[in-house]
């Protein structure tokens, strides 16, 4: 079991370190940073407050957007790079499960979505900071109650969002397991992401249904493909300040993340299992 | 008996083909030993199976009818593997490491302890003579380099079986002869080779055994001496003999009831005869540098 757990160490390892040295993710970490840096603009409409909200949702939306790309290209790309250089030939041919090298490609990947999501937040963050103290020193009677951004929340978003990261990473990893390109595995992928994001609709749509075949087959794939709204309540964290969520809520969703981010790897590994290399 | 390094009993493997499925045999009921510290060369044209074979010892493929073990553990086991180094063809690495990270990396892969990791990739660096480029990056490796570093790859582990697809595709006759030279001291360390080539004189040059497969069957198996030796002539190599001298022996040979079917020089191999040259202007220069330097001193 310990060798088991170091190889998968050393296996991702490798893989976030081929990771980082690839330009495509310094040059998309870089575009995040000088977006979210542009927010700042937003002072000169004078929204006072309103602000915060602003750049918030902008920091946010950031995050989604480009964090959506790196997973699904940074992911595709390190898999098809070990198939079509062949060293996955050579790693397989040693004493590893071929669970172990998907698990080790998985979390190589998961790492550098973190790497990720930590610089986009604290950057957030930090510009937040500084709005806010600016304006508190300006409109000093919209902060009678204190700080109006729960700062902590905000690397709690930043912890969801990396959850949901991962459930993309997986689903993309699933996808390579039986493609044989990688525009395939990437426009399949952005597609199942698009319908993750909007499955709230077929929830919304099955709960008026009448029960039958059709609420049934809307209620099954409603199961099947994860629903990542679950994942956006950065507002209610974030400036929902006197009523919290509560932590059992973050856990819960953090645990849905988990559920299909494992089931998701190991129905890649039932594929990649019969793949031959 | 001591436990063969590979036993393949009724070895069948079949691809499917297009959406109609149909069946392309790669390998068919092949039967095959390999004894402990043995060199076994595996011949055959493109497409006669050789790579599926590999693949299939390797667990990389699973077997569509048959079974193949290393050392009596199915191959397909990650425990079989233990004992087994792969050299691929035309192998990539991880070309953002240098070569001492690619192995460092393979050995704890392959869960060589952590105090022994300094001293195995040292020695097998050592061994594939890349101690001088071990902090380049692999991406700018030459070819033969890249097979060398492969090499050192399969064997940081310490396997008792090594299995080389074509080592010396595309390397030139001298890395040729080097690599062919580490396969001659595994051998001498008590490993075992399996070793596939299209390069029938090293083959023959290195190999105790070797199996010819054509279209996924076994056509020929045995010793490399038994099989290319004409068992109904001998040869007898001469020097300095007068022409009274050559008569005497026709004659003699015609007295015993023997035929002379040809009389001939020896010929050297092209391959042999590019070493030596090569060898004989390395060794000039090498005396020459060394000249040169030990002048340099008196002055």
């Amino acid at each position: 079991m310990i060798d088991s757990i170091n190889r998968l160490r050393f296996i991702a390892g490798n893989t976030f370190l081929e990771a980082v040295r690839q330009k495509f993710f310094n040059s998309l970490l870089l575009i995040s940073i000088a977006l979210l840096a542009s927010s700042t603009f937003f002072q000169q409409f004078d929204f006072g407050t309103n602000e915060l909200k602003f750049i918030t949702d902008f920091g946010f939306g950031a995050l989604f957007f480009f964090g959506s790309i790196l997973s699904v290209t940074a992911t595709t790309q390190l898999f098809f790079n070990e198939i079509e250089n062949r060293t996955a030939l050579t790693m397989l041919a040693k004493p590893i499960h071929k669970l172990e090298f998907l698990a080790g490609k998985f979390f190589g990947a998961h790492m550098l979505m973190l790497c990720f999501t930590a610089v986009i937040t604290l950057v957030l963050a930090g510009m937040l900071y500084w709005r806010e103290t600016e304006l508190m020193a300006r409109l000093g009677d919209a902060f009678i109650d204190g700080r109006l951004v729960n700062y902590s929340d905000i690397f709690v978003f930043g912890l969801l969002q990396w959850m949901k990261f991962g459930v993309l990473t997986a689903i993309t990893l699933f996808i390579a397991s039986f493609s044989n390109t990688n525009l395939y595995t990437i426009v399949v992928s952005f597609f199942v992401l698009i319908i993750c994001q909007l499955q709230y609709i077929a929830r919304d749509a099955y709960s008026t249904m009448e029960a039958g075949i059709g609420r049934w087959l809307v209620q099954f794939l409603g199961l099947i493909f994860p629903n990542f709204q679950l994942f956006n309540i950065g507002d209610q964290l974030v400036f929902n300040v006197k009523a919290p969520i509560p932590a059992v809520t973050i856990l819960q969703i953090v645990g849905y993340g988990l559920i299909y981010t494992v089931v998701f790897v190991l129905l890649a590994h039932v594929n990649f299992r019969r793949r031959e290399i | 008996m001591t436990t063969p390094a590979i036993r393949i009993q009724g070895l069948t493997k079949d691809f499917s083909v297009g959406m109609r499925g149909l069946k392309l045999r790669a390998v068919d009921g092949l039967n095959l030993e390999v004894g402990d510290n043995e060199i076994l060369g595996l011949l055959g044209p493109n497409g006669s199976g050789k790579s599926t074979t590999i693949k299939i010892i390797l667990g990389l493929l699973q077997a569509s009818v048959g079974e193949c073990q290393i050392y009596g553990k199915p191959s397909h086991t990650v425990d079989a593997r233990r004992s087994v180094g792969f050299l691929p063809e035309a192998p990539y690495f991880y070309r953002y490491l240098s070569g001492r990270e690619l192995i460092r990396f393979y050995a704890r892969v392959c869960g060589v302890p952590r105090s022994q990791i300094k001293e195995q990739v040292d020695s097998v660096i050592e061994l594939v003579g890349m101690t001088e480029a071990t902090h380049r990056r692999v991406g700018t490796y030459s070819k033969g380099m890249l097979q060398r570093i492969g090499l050192a790859q399969a064997l940081v582990h310490d396997p008792q079986l090594v299995i080389l697809d074509e080592p010396t595709a595309g390397v030139d006759p001298l890395g040729s002869a080097a690599i062919a030279e580490i396969i001659r001291e595994l051998k001498r360390r008590g490993k075992t080779i399996l070793l596939s080539s299209h390069l029938l004189a090293q083959i023959e040059g290195l190999c105790d055994r070797v199996a010819i497969l054509h279209r996924g069957k076994l056509v020929r198996e045995g010793r490399v001496d038994d099989l290319v030796q004409d068992q109904h002539t001998e040869s007898l190599v001469v020097e300095g003999l007068s022409p009274a001298g050559r008569a005497a022996v026709e004659q003699a040979i015609t007295a015993e009831g023997g035929r002379l079917c040809r009389v001939e020089k020896p010929r050297l191999s092209l391959d042999a005869l590019f070493l030596k040259e090569v060898q004989q202007q390395e060794a000039v220069r090498s005396d020459s540098t060394d000249t040169v330097e030990q002048g340099g001193k008196h002055d």
